[in-house]
């Protein structure tokens, strides 16, 4: 019945509406319907440098995770005294703890209300636990082949590496699943060294680099931008110098990858920007932008 | 629908009478009886037809007349039967009636005139059974339609059930014979003279006493059983997981049930004292001959010579296979420390047994001398000894599968929650259901710590677990099988079996029917044959009640136990749900 000819067609305007009888057949678009296209209005522009700077991020973690490598094989090599590594270890942890609280001005502790002897009680129980189980970790993976222990904790590595909490707001992220891949693979490399004491220096190195250090960064990145970047490069370079003594083709390939995350994906990203094309229009789905909490109580 | 008249074959060549049976008017069947000769006295019949009535709850009552015409036809006979039926008033009248040769016969039902929504004559069908083993049989209730093999007969099962219930309770109509002195004479299946022994009278006679004394012994033995030093603590726990102990109770049971000085209500209880006498001497027996054998020619020595080093065998293969575990098995990668020290641990442990049974051994002899006793209790006591013997000499497999399953179980279970605390989820009770959760930092490290040492430590515990394990399920397969052969002779209807093997009409099925003639003008003769019951049949529907010491397992949680590590016991516990 739509389709009928009616008298007045020049004076009835098409309207966008099902509730009403128009005298237009029932697939007729008018040509104003193209007028509410937006292109891209979601779409950011970002800036070449804080795209580098946020990308620090991972850059930090990379080098953690080869920090960690290298100084295992140090060890593992017997080129690193455990007491030596124990005594840098545990100098650098406090000037990390009085740095977090200088940062900040102790906003943050007081925020949390976490308590200096809750602090104390942790270090009691990472310590007296890793020291008392290192002698079970020296033993455990002796029977087990050294080429499943290496393809254990590099699997691992890499899920550390996937699921760590860079900031993304995305559901594969899991920074508890990240860090126990973390401790379980340093728990498989720490068995493979000589002695219970390395085994248990090991580990305790593997909670300070990849449980308090990103703690430390995230609070230096909030208050101190400069001071991050500058700690970040010289993490990288000292990162690069230990794997340059102990492979060239090494080192060079991980400087190509760092330098290919904080340079070149960076510039892909935002010239990639210049293709995007997302329309948006009156036919999208339905987005309720109200608050409906206040319907719900 | 076709009048049918059953008739005893016994009865056919008898000289004319009357007919004495029931009528069934839903079936519109009539049962005959017997047949009662001439001469008579019309109120002394009635009279003992009433007597009759009254001890058999039967309506008994004359259905008509029989006439056998071994010469010529009389005419005055025939008038004389005719008149009968004025002084014997019956609904409908039957008039049987057998010619010279043995193939003709005559059947007429005459219904009064009067009587609404009859004809004067009906067509009537002659169906010919054999009383004495209908009366003996025992229609089952799931009878089946009866076979229509030869001809056919629509009867359903009620109408079978009412004919063998009649035939079975006019009992009182078949006690006399032709020699006995009464002022009737009937003609059925026992009227040539009466089935009875003197054995069977005596052994009634002796019963009654015999079984008073023996409830009056088991009585006494209940009242001790109770006494309340038995209910301490640690024994009734104890009885209730020996074997010997609850076949002993059993047993009791079924004696008291032989010697109760109730008598049985139904046919069925009948069969079960039957059965449970058959099972309890035929046990007896058994164990009578084992004793017999056990002491005689010194075959106890023999044994127990046997037993101790067969015992120290078990323990040297088992100190071989420990030391194998502590080695490489197959090539598996252990963990080498705690295989020594489980390999250790279960080694000390057999030590400790060796070291007992070769303190035991200077009374082996002793013990199986006093066991061997006990099979005079019958076969399955013994053999429940021998199961629970069997538990006690391998209660260091028992241990050792314990221990295992226990570590194996605690690895499993902590392995699983911290698998979760791993992911960062955690078990919420309430909800039953798994919650992503944050940890603090410290337990994650001590969790994942944990988790990587268990993980590494599982092959060895898993395969300790899996060898003890099998070794374990070796001996309760072992037990399990004697338990088998005692449920066996516990529960198999031997009485219903060789009463089904020797005289299968005495349980029926149902009935089938033979075509004996028909011909144009005389009624159809058929002969009903009884169908009697399958092996089958008599074993599911006299299956005695068993032991039920056995766990109400099924496979898939067997298996699901035995995977998690749960304890599985060869008996029921409390908790067992029955699925």
């Amino acid at each position: 019945m739509c389709d009928q000819p009616v008298t007045n067609t020049k004076e009835a305007r098409w309207q966008k509406v099902l509730y009403e009888r128009q005298p237009f057949p029932d697939n007729y678009v008018d040509r104003r319907f193209l007028e509410e296209l937006r292109k891209n209005i979601y779409a950011r522009k970002y800036q070449y440098w804080a795209v580098v700077f946020e990308s620090s991020v991972v850059i930090q973690q990379l080098c953690s995770v080869c920090v960690f490598v290298v100084i295992w094989w140090y060890m593992d090599e017997g080129l690193l005294a455990p007491h030596w590594l124990f005594g840098t270890g545990l100098a650098s942890s406090l000037i990390g703890y009085v740095l977090f609280d200088l940062i900040d001005g102790g906003e943050g502790r007081k925020k949390s209300g976490r308590t200096r002897w809750a602090d104390l009680k942790s270090a009691l129980v990472f310590i007296t636990f890793t020291y008392g189980f290192s002698p079970v970790l020296k033993t455990l993976t002796e029977s087990v082949s050294t080429d499943t222990i290496y393809a254990m904790s590099v699997f691992m590595l890499l899920g550390h590496l996937i699921f760590f909490d860079y900031g993304a707001n995305a559901a594969i992220v899991s920074s508890t699943l990240s860090l126990n891949m973390a401790i379980f693979a340093s728990v498989c490399l720490a068995s493979r060294l000589p002695r219970s004491l390395h085994a248990f220096i090991m580990v305790t190195f593997a909670i300070q680099i990849f449980a308090l250090w990103p703690m430390l960064q995230k609070k230096l990145k909030a208050c101190t931008p400069r001071s991050y970047v500058g700690v970040t490069l010289l993490f990288a370079f000292s990162a690069l110098g230990g794997l340059l003594s102990i492979s060239g083709v090494g080192a060079i390939l991980f400087a190509l990858l760092l330098v290919s995350i904080s340079c070149l994906c960076p510039f892909y990203l935002i010239r990639l920007q210049l293709f995007k094309e997302n329309i948006h229009g009156p036919w999208d789905e339905a987005e309720i932008k109200e608050d409906l909490s206040r319907f719900l109580s | 629908m076709a009048l049918k008249a059953f008739f005893p074959t016994c009865c056919a060549s008898v000289d004319s009478g009357l007919l004495v049976g029931r009528w069934v008017p839903e079936q519109s069947s009539a049962v005959v009886l017997a047949v009662l000769q001439f001469p008579f006295i019309p109120i002394q019949v009635k009279h003992l037809l009433a007597q009759v009535r009254q001890a058999s709850r039967v309506g008994v009552a004359v259905l008509g007349t029989w006439c056998h015409h071994r010469q010529e036809p009389e005419e005055g006979l025939g008038h004389f039967l005719e008149g009968l039926a004025a002084v014997f008033s019956h609904e409908p009248w039957l008039q049987l009636g057998r010619e010279r040769g043995s193939t003709f016969w005559s059947c007429k039902a005459i219904w009064r005139p009067m009587s609404p929504g009859a004809s004067g004559q009906d067509q009537v069908m002659l169906i010919f059974y054999d009383q004495r083993q209908v009366l003996l049989s025992q229609l089952h209730p799931p009878a089946a339609l009866p076979d229509r093999q030869a001809g056919d007969a629509p009867a359903s099962a009620g109408g079978l059930a009412a004919v063998f219930d009649t035939v079975a309770r006019s009992e009182a109509l078949f006690r006399s014979d032709r020699f006995h002195e009464g002022p009737v004479r009937l003609s059925h299946w026992q009227s040539e003279g009466v089935e009875a022994s003197i054995l069977v009278e005596l052994a009634k006679q002796a019963a009654g006493p015999t079984c008073l004394l023996f409830s009056f012994l088991l009585s006494l033995l209940s009242a001790v059983g109770a006494c309340r030093l038995f209910r301490l603590w640690p024994l009734p726990s104890i009885c209730s997981k020996l074997s010997t102990c609850k076949q002993v109770q059993h047993r009791l049971e079924h004696l008291s049930l032989i010697f109760s000085t109730r008598k049985a209500e139904n046919p069925a209880q009948l069969m079960r004292k039957a059965n449970v006498c058959v099972s309890v001497l035929l046990d007896v027996a058994l164990g009578l001959a084992l004793l017999t054998w056990l002491h005689g020619k010194g075959h106890i020595g023999q044994l127990a010579d046997a037993l101790v080093p067969v015992a120290d065998r078990v323990a040297e293969e088992l100190q071989h296979l420990l030391q194998w575990l502590m080695g490489a098995p197959a090539g598996l990668k252990m963990n080498r420390a705690l295989d020594q020290v489980l390999g250790r641990f279960f080694l000390y442990h057999i030590h400790l047994w060796i070291s007992y049974i070769h303190l035991m051994s200077p009374f082996v002899e002793r013990i199986l001398w006093h066991v061997g006793l006990s099979a005079c209790l019958g076969l399955t006591v013994a053999l429940s000894l021998l199961s629970d013997i069997t538990a006690l000499l391998t209660f260091h497999i028992y241990c050792f599968y314990v221990y295992g399953a226990r570590l194996y179980s605690l690895k499993t279970r902590g392995l699983s929650s911290l698998w979760r605390l791993f992911r960062g989820k955690k078990w919420n009770v309430l909800r039953q259901r798994v919650d992503s959760c944050s940890y603090d930092l410290d337990q994650l490290f001590i969790g994942t710590l944990l988790f990587t040492i268990l993980v590494f430590l599982l092959p060895t515990t898993a395969l300790y677990y899996l060898v003890f394990t099998l070794l374990r399920l070796l001996v309760v397969t072992v037990q399990g099988l004697l338990h088998l052969f005692v449920d066996l002779v516990n529960s198999l209807p031997l009485y219903s079996l060789c009463l089904r093997l020797c005289r299968p009409y005495r349980l029926a099925a149902g009935v089938k029917f033979r075509v004996l003639g028909h011909e144009a003008g005389k009624p159809l003769r058929l002969l009903m044959q009884i169908n009697p019951l399958p092996y089958s049949h008599v074993v599911r529907t006299y299956r005695l009640p068993s032991c039920g010491c056995r766990p109400g397992l099924s496979w898939s949680s067997l298996c699901r136990k035995l995977f998690l590590g749960e304890l599985v016991y060869p008996w029921r516990q409390k908790g067992d749900r029955q699925d």
